[in-house]
Parts: structure tokens; C-alpha cells; sequence
């Protein structure tokens, strides 16, 4: 297992420099001067000159990635256009919000789908399964935005429950209880994923409690419901671990739509209102942390693959 | 060599017994109809603004009410079942085209596939949307660059399965049979692989015309995604957002119209993939 | 021996199969006896029902468009069939047990072997973990697989198909059941494999005096270990007897054909002695013996279905013609 570890974040390096050349390369690909966007439109011609001498961009292309690729190590992304703040800083402040959001739509995903799935693949054909593949399929089929403008008509504005927007930090007044602003949009980014997830789990099971070791399992005379969740599902979760890399993907993704909705001070909606502002170094800073995240977290969804299957690390 | 269907036998013996996905399908009919026929169908031009008729309630003649420029919201979705379809159908072709190739190619020359494979990784570190909004960000909004993002964006995956899907078939027994008749690299590739990936690549579009759909309408609501004037059922939500109290009518035809678009797909997508050869079920994720 | 005693005795067992929402009979009313301690080996064709009537015996048809449509399974004195799924369960693993075909896929891929005999001992018995895994490298033991201190805790993937067969049993054999029901175990597994898992089992049962039954199409197998040897045709039973007294004495026509056409080893032959025709569809068979369209000896009165005769001692055919095949020596 260790040394699968090892083997994977080694394939993972180049995989992580090409990326942050793809990365690098995005302000050159804007068209325009790469410094006069940089500082944006109150630069005066001596700004841009000096902004060129001091990112090198009369050096070759590659010298100007390594210097860049040096900052970006020394935590050094450039300055906000908007903010006239460190890039790093402006993310940071975003970081609370987006991963508390992530953290408690995972929960809602891990805590709903994951029983319902199971049930629905236990129970299939039957009315309990029937509804709740419908409603899956549904809620994968829902535009997030639209979900959570319905949401927020409902459930803010309608009964009240739940405050329709923003998010003061957990460190303000109001403490933790300052989380019932972030269940509705969880919910919202929660809704499609889990439904994902419960199809996902409801194939896999079934497909699975058709092996012959179910068979073995039933044989042996143990209750239908171990032999559904220590033999079918844990079984099934191979084929579910793969999908949560995939719903990480979706989740970022999302969240930058969500954010917005909702008006919560998190990094997507920092990235949406960047492109909106053409603050580029933002945009850039963000992009570069996300597939960063990412990246690592295929890294974990790999490991934790070869930890539930014992065929792939022992081979 | 496996039996071939022709697309359309293979969509209609999917959808036997299947009651949901049957209606799905028609719905799907219907939009394209009403696509196609946008400008025989629709009562006014989606662009004529009526100013006195401001936010009007569903009701003659303004079938959807009208939004908050006076534009009739019947005929504007009707110009956006239009741009869906546009937008649906652009983006597979862009994503098969590419991907599709790509995905072949690569599972065929297995020593070119894997240098490429490696750089499809890279490109799905990006997550889609952020994709597609890094990319929106260097081009215009236009109608021609939403379809190249999310065909783009698309291009990856399908570039992935196709790879899988071909490298299970190159090691099949009739195409080594095909070698020993004689037949080129691109024959073997077009003449006999391609033909049997057909029903999968039926599906991986379906599901990829699904998910264009959602990204079209999250870019859209951003302001990132087609021109403002454009008619498309994701403008419609993102220009009337404010008025989700005042007129709500004008929120809920456009979602419903995608929810139910996007929802017959799926139920179409997953018919269609119990029916394809069962060696690549795991192939097609569907997300 | 009376039949009181008989350990396990299957009386008119009716199984059908649900399809279109109408029972297809698939198993139409076989009756035998098994005694403590005796192999019986079950033969006959794919579709012949004999996979079903095992998994009926152990009762792991739940959850199957799989129905039984009548009968009784006496096993111990209580009829299997009228009792609950838990007490089913009580006796699955524990009294009875089974092990299949295909011991690649048998087993789980994602525990340890030992745990997954661990896993049987603690369901039906109350005994510690140490206690547990003792008896498990005991099995392991039993059933000779080396080093069984190591392998104890190897996946299912680092043993060869051989000794995935030679897990199954020990499993099988944790909870010393009063039988086994074995369905083609060694059909998978190479020539040379097979005998070492066939004198395993015939071994095993020396020392703990398991009853068993086997099931196979190959006659070569059952002649190898059984002590009975019951022959099913379309759902049917339509021979059973003693081993010895299947090939020395003629019975049944399908039984005739069967052994005839395993080719000898002693001559040159041209042609090997297939069985004319093909195994009728389940919902096509003809009225009568469903033998009838690929007997050598049919006759008009097969249109009825023929009882099955007793010709000597314990050996029974069904077949109008049984006395009468004896006499000749065709």
C-alpha cells in the first residue's frame, strides 16, 4: 500500500507541472499585453514598463514560467487587481466559506445518499425503490442555480426558516449557529450530487449481489441485511469510491453557481465576479489552487480505490 | 463481425416496456419540433419588446406571460428550445469529433495513446465548469465559442471512454481476422471498430446533450455564457432572477422546460445503455 | 435401512420458474433418501434441474423468480419447507452447507480468507475471536493448505482456483455440517486438480462422516466418489441406484447413452456415440416419457408417462421397458 502511494504521487508531479503551465499560459492568452492587463486599465505606460521588466516578459516564455513557477512556491501569486491585496490573501478570506459549503454538502451527500442508495438497491421494485430512483433521476436532471432560487423562494422567503443569503464568518457574532447560512445552499449543492450517487450505488449493488460470492455469503446462512451491507455494499463502494472523485469535480464546479445564488463570500463566487472585473491575477490564482485541490483529491480518491480493493496494491 | 443496428432500431427496441423513457423520448420530439420550427411556431419575435405589457401574467395572447422588457416569454422559449438544440447538438459533434477521435486513436496506436491519455489528464484537472469559465474568460460570448467550451470540456471524458472502449475492442478476435485479410490501420480503425462503438458513442451523446444543457444555463446565468440578447432558456433565468417574487411565472417556464428536456435525456441515456453491448457498461459513466 | 432414518429425504419436489408471470415447472416431482454419512451423486444435463433442487435443499431461492410448487424436504425430521427463513438461516452453514462451481468467483475479494471462514464459525457458534481463527487454521489444515498460518490471511486473489475449491470446503466443513451439497466443484478446475479435490472430499468425509451430495455431468466423477447415484432428465428422475449397479446392470435408455458415449480408452473408434437429438425446451416436452424423441426403443406407449420400476435392489428406472431391457442384451 505504501508503495502504491509512493508510486502514485510520483505519476501525479508532471501531471501537476503541465497543469500549471496550462495555468501559467492563461494570461498570455488573453488578448492584450500581458502586463497592461495585469494592471488593468488605470496603468500609466511606465507602470507597464516596469511591470515587464520585473515578470520578465522580454525573456523567453520559459524563463518567465519558471519565474513564475518560483513565486508561486515562495506563496507569491501576484497582486489583485481589484483588492490591491495579495492574491493569496483575497483567496483566503474566500477559503472559509467554500469549505465549510464543501464540507457540509459532502456530509448531506455521504449521510442521505449512501442509506437511500442502499435501501433503494435492497428493496428494488419496490415502491421505495421506484420513488427514490424517480426522484433521483429528477434532482440530477435540476439546473443548481434554479434549484436554489426555488430554495431560497420557499424556504427564506416563503417560511422564513432560513436566511437567504450572505454568510458571516463562524468567527463573528453569532458563532456556530451562523451555519443555518450555508444549509440551504449545501442542500442545493447536495441535491444533484446525491442523486448521482444514489443511482450509482443502486446499479453497483445490483450488479454486484449477482456475483457468486453472494452467493457463498447467503450459503452461510447470515441475515439478508449483513450480507447486503458487509458483502454487496462493501463491495459496490469500489465501484462508488471512483465516483467521488468525479463528484468533487462537480461539487467546485457547482459551487461557483451556488455561491453566486446565495451571495456567500466563498472563492467561487470570488472567481465569478474576477471574470466579471478582468481581474486576472485572481482568476489565475484561483484556477491554480482549484486543480491543485483536485488533483490531490484524485490522489486520494486513488488511494482509497486501492485500499478497498485488495487486488490493485497486491498485484 | 457483430450484428450492426442501424441508430434509430437500436433507440426504438431500447424503449420497449419502458413507459418513462418512451415519453421522455417524445417529449425530446417535440422539442425539436418546436426547435426547428421556431419561427412558423412562435406567436411573436422573441427580440419585440412591448413595454406597456410589462410583466404580464400568463394569458392571451401572451401565452408565458411576458417578462420584465415586455418580450413574450411563450415565444422566447420556444427560440430557446432552438438554442438548445444548437447548442445540445454543437457541442457533441465538437466532443465526438475531438474526443471521439482522439479517444480511437489513441486506444488504437497504444504508444501515441498514452502520451496523449496523459495530457487529457491534465486537461481534467480542470474541473468542467472552471473550464469552461478559464476559457470563457479569453474568448467572447458568442453562440459559436459556448459550443466549442463545453464541446471542449466534453471532448475530455469522451476522449477517455473512447480510449477504453477501443483498447477493449483491438484485442478482440475479428480484428485480428481483419488483419489477415489484409486490411490498413484506418480501415480496421473505421470500417470495424468504429461500427461497433456506435451504440456507446449513442449514449455517451445523449448524456453529453444532457449535461450541455446544464452548462449552458449555469454559463449563461453567470453572464458568461451566450450574448445577453441571445434567447436561450438559461438567459431567460439569469435576466429575470430579480423578478423571481413579482412574476415567477417568468422562473418557472424556463426551468421546467429544462428539467424536463434534461430529464428526458437521462431517461433516454440510461434506456439506451442497458441495451449496448454489456462489456461497456463500466465504459460509460454517464457523468 | 429404514427411511426413517434417512437423514435427508426429498418427497415429490415441485420447483417452477416465474416468467411473464406465469410458472414454467422446471423440477417435476423427484423423491429421494440420503443417509448419514452416504454420497449421492446427482447427474444429468444442463437444465436438467439438478442445480435447482440443490439450492432448494439449502434454500437459497429467496429473492429468485425461482418458486417450489410443491412437495416436502425432510431433513432431520422437519420439513424444510414449512419452516421460517430464520430458522433456514439457522441451518445454512451450520447443519448444511454448500459449495459451487466456480471457486474463482466464490469467494469474497475484499476479505481475507480466514475471516471469511471466521466468518461462518461466529455466525452459528459462540466462540471468541482466538477460538475462531484457530478453528479456521485448523480447517485450512484439514483441507491441506500449506503453510496455512500465512495463508490465513491472504486475499482470495493470491490463491490458485485449486485452493479457492479447497477454502470453499473448509468453510463449508466449519460448522461440521450433517451435509454438503457440492454442485460441480470440480467442473472449473484442471484434470489433475480435480481428483486431488475429489479425494479430499471423499477423505473428508471418512473422518467426519458428512453426508454428501454431489452434482456433475461428468459420470467419470460421480463414479470416482459416490456410493448412489440418482439420473435426471427434464426435471425428471428417471434412474437411481448404486454406483456399481449403474454400469453393471441396464437401465434406463438416456443412462445407456450417457455411458456409451464416453469414448474408451482401449479402442479406436470413428465416431463418438452421441445421444441422437437434443434436450427438449422446458415448454415443449412431449407428452409422456420426455425421453421419447431420442429413445432407441420408443413405442407408442410412451406417450404415457412411464413409472419408475423397481429392477433389483434399490435400483429404479423410469421407463415402461425396464424389466424388459434387462433381459435383452442390446
Amino acid at each position: 500500500m505504501f508503495a502504491y502511494t509512493i508510486k502514485r504521487l510520483l505519476t501525479l508531479i508532471p501531471t501537476l507541472v503541465a497543469a500549471s503551465i496550462l495555468v501559467f499560459l492563461f494570461i498570455h492568452l488573453i488578448p492584450g499585453d500581458p502586463a497592461a492587463i495585469l494592471l488593468g486599465d488605470s496603468a500609466t505606460p511606465e507602470d507597464i514598463v516596469a511591470l515587464s521588466k520585473e515578470l520578465g516578459l522580454d525573456r523567453p516564455l520559459w524563463q518567465q514560467y519558471l519565474l513564475w513557477f518560483r513565486n508561486v512556491l515562495s506563496g507569491n501569486l501576484g497582486n489583485s487587481l481589484f483588492f490591491n491585496t495579495p492574491v493569496l490573501t483575497v483567496i483566503a478570506d474566500g477559503a472559509e466559506t467554500s469549505i465549510l459549503l464543501a464540507l457540509l454538502t459532502m456530509s448531506w451527500i455521504v449521510l442521505l445518499g449512501i442509506p437511500i442508495g442502499i435501501l433503494s438497491a435492497s428493496f428494488k421494485g419496490s415502491w421505495i425503490d421506484q420513488i427514490t430512483s424517480g426522484f433521483a433521476m429528477l434532482f440530477a436532471s435540476i439546473p443548481t442555480f434554479w434549484l436554489g432560487l426555488y430554495l431560497i423562494l420557499i424556504f427564506a422567503v416563503g417560511l422564513g426558516w432560513f436566511p437567504s443569503s450572505g454568510f458571516p464568518s463562524l468567527s463573528d457574532e453569532g458563532g456556530l449557529s451562523n451555519i443555518r447560512y450555508l444549509i440551504l445552499p449545501s442542500l442545493t449543492l447536495a441535491a444533484p450530487n446525491a442523486a448521482l450517487i444514489i443511482r450509482l450505488i443502486r446499479s453497483s449493488m445490483l450488479d454486484v449481489s449477482r456475483e457468486d460470492h453472494v452467493r457463498t455469503a447467503r450459503a452461510k446462512g447470515l441475515h439478508p441485511a449483513k450480507v447486503a451491507v458487509k458483502h454487496v455494499f462493501r463491495n459496490a463502494l469500489i465501484a462508488v469510491a471512483a465516483a467521488f472523485g468525479f463528484t468533487f469535480a462537480a461539487l467546485i464546479s457547482e459551487a461557483v453557481v451556488t455561491e453566486t445564488v446565495f451571495s456567500l463570500p466563498g472563492i467561487g463566487r470570488l472567481v465569478v465576479q474576477s471574470i466579471l472585473r478582468r481581474d486576472y491575477p485572481v482568476i489565475q490564482g484561483v484556477i491554480l489552487i482549484i486543480v491543485l485541490l483536485y488533483l490531490f483529491v484524485n490522489l486520494l480518491v486513488d488511494l482509497a480505490y486501492a485500499w478497498l480493493d485488495p487486488r490493485v496494491s497486491l498485484s | 463481425m457483430r450484428v450492426l443496428i442501424s441508430p434509430l432500431r437500436f433507440i426504438l427496441e431500447a424503449l420497449r416496456g419502458r413507459k418513462l423513457a418512451t415519453i421522455g423520448a417524445l417529449w425530446l420530439l417535440l422539442i425539436i419540433v418546436l426547435g426547428i420550427g421556431a419561427p412558423l411556431v412562435a406567436p411573436f419575435d422573441p427580440l419585440e419588446i412591448d413595454p406597456i405589457a410589462r410583466l404580464s401574467e400568463p394569458g392571451a395572447p401572451y401565452l408565458f406571460g411576458t417578462d420584465h422588457f415586455g418580450r413574450d416569454t411563450f415565444s422566447r422559449a420556444v427560440y430557446g428550445a432552438r438554442m438548445a438544440l444548437i447548442i445540445g447538438f454543437g457541442s457533441v459533434v465538437v466532443a465526438l469529433l475531438c474526443g471521439g477521435l482522439i479517444g480511437m486513436l489513441s486506444g488504437y496506436f497504444t504508444g501515441l495513446g498514452h502520451i496523449l491519455m496523459r495530457v487529457v489528464d491534465v486537461l481534467m484537472a480542470f474541473p468542467a465548469l472552471l473550464l469552461a469559465l478559464g476559457l470563457m474568460t479569453i474568448l467572447e460570448r458568442s453562440v459559436m465559442n459556448t459550443i466549442i467550451v463545453i464541446g471542449t470540456v466534453y471532448a475530455t471524458t469522451t476522449a477517455r471512454i473512447l480510449f477504453g472502449m477501443t483498447l477493449k475492442l483491438k484485442n478482440d478476435v475479428f480484428i485480428d481476422a481483419a488483419r489477415c485479410t489484409g486490411a490498413g490501420h484506418f480501415s480496421i480503425l473505421f470500417k470495424h471498430i468504429l461500427p461497433n462503438l456506435l451504440s456507446p458513442i449513442l449514449v455517451q451523446a445523449t448524456f453529453i446533450f444532457a449535461f450541455a444543457q446544464l452548462q449552458a444555463a449555469a454559463l449563461d446565468f453567470l453572464g458568461l455564457g451566450l450574448p445577453p440578447e441571445t434567447p436561450s432558456w438559461g438567459n431567460m433565468l439569469a435576466e429575470e432572477r430579480i423578478y423571481i417574487t413579482r412574476a415567477p411565472w417568468l422562473l418557472i417556464y424556463p426551468g421546467v422546460l429544462i428539467i424536463l428536456s434534461v430529464f428526458s435525456m437521462n431517461l433516454l441515456g440510461d434506456a439506451l445503455r442497458d441495451r449496448i453491448d454489456p462489456r461497456f457498461k463500466d465504459d460509460i459513466a454517464g457523468v | 435401512m429404514s427411511k426413517a432414518e434417512a437423514l435427508l429425504r426429498v418427497e415429490n419436489l415441485n420447483i417452477a420458474i416465474l416468467e411473464n408471470k406465469q410458472l414454467q415447472p422446471v423440477v417435476r416431482g423427484i423423491s429421494f433418501d440420503l443417509h448419514t454419512g452416504e454420497t449421492l451423486g446427482i447427474v444429468g444435463e444442463s437444465g436438467s434441474g439438478k442445480s435447482l433442487t440443490a439450492l432448494a435443499i439449502m434454500g437459497l431461492l429467496t429473492g429468485t423468480p425461482i418458486r417450489i410448487t410443491g412437495g416436502h424436504i425432510w431433513f432431520k425430521g422437519e420439513d424444510l419447507l414449512q419452516q421460517s427463513k430464520a430458522q433456514r438461516r439457522a441451518l445454512m452453514g451450520n447443519a448444511m452447507a454448500m459449495i459451487f462451481q466456480e471457486p474463482m468467483t466464490s469467494l469474497n475479494p475484499v476479505y481475507r480468507i480466514g475471516d471469511q471462514i471466521i466468518e461462518t464459525i461466529k455466525q452459528h457458534q459462540n466462540i471468541n475471536a482466538n477460538g475462531a481463527r484457530k478453528r479456521a487454521l485448523e480447517l485450512l489444515d484439514m483441507v491441506k493448505i500449506p503453510d496455512a498460518t500465512h495463508r490465513i490471511d491472504h486475499y482470495p486473489h493470491q490463491l490458485s482456483g485449486g485452493q479457492r475449491q479447497r477454502v470453499m470446503i473448509a468453510m463449508a466443513l466449519a460448522c461440521d455440517p450433517d451435509l454438503l451439497i457440492a454442485d460441480e466443484p470440480t467442473t472449473a478446475l484442471d484434470v489433475t486438480v480435480q481428483k486431488e479435490i475429489l479425494e479430499l472430499m471423499a477423505e473428508l468425509q471418512r473422518t467426519t462422516g458428512t453426508a454428501i451430495i454431489l452434482i456433475s455431468h461428468d459420470l467419470g466423477v460421480i463414479t470416482q466418489t459416490c456410493d448412489s447415484v440418482a439420473v435426471m432428465y427434464c426435471g425428471k428422475i428417471v434412474e437411481s441406484s448404486s454406483t456399481k449397479n449403474l454400469f453393471d446392470r441396464l437401465g434406463h435408455p438416456y443412462t445407456r447413452g450417457l455411458i456409451n458415449s464416453i469414448p474408451p480408452l482401449d479402442n479406436d473408434i470413428e465416431w463418438l456415440n452421441a445421444i441422437p437429438g437434443q434436450v427438449p425446451a422446458l415448454n415443449a416436452l412431449p407428452t409422456g416419457c420426455p425421453f421419447q424423441p431420442r429413445c432407441y426403443h420408443a413405442q407408442d406407449q410412451c406417450n404415457q408417462a412411464p413409472p419408475l420400476t423397481l429392477i433389483d435392489d434399490e435400483h429404479k428406472v423410469r421407463c415402461h421397458f425396464a424389466v424388459q431391457l434387462q433381459s435383452s442384451d442390446s
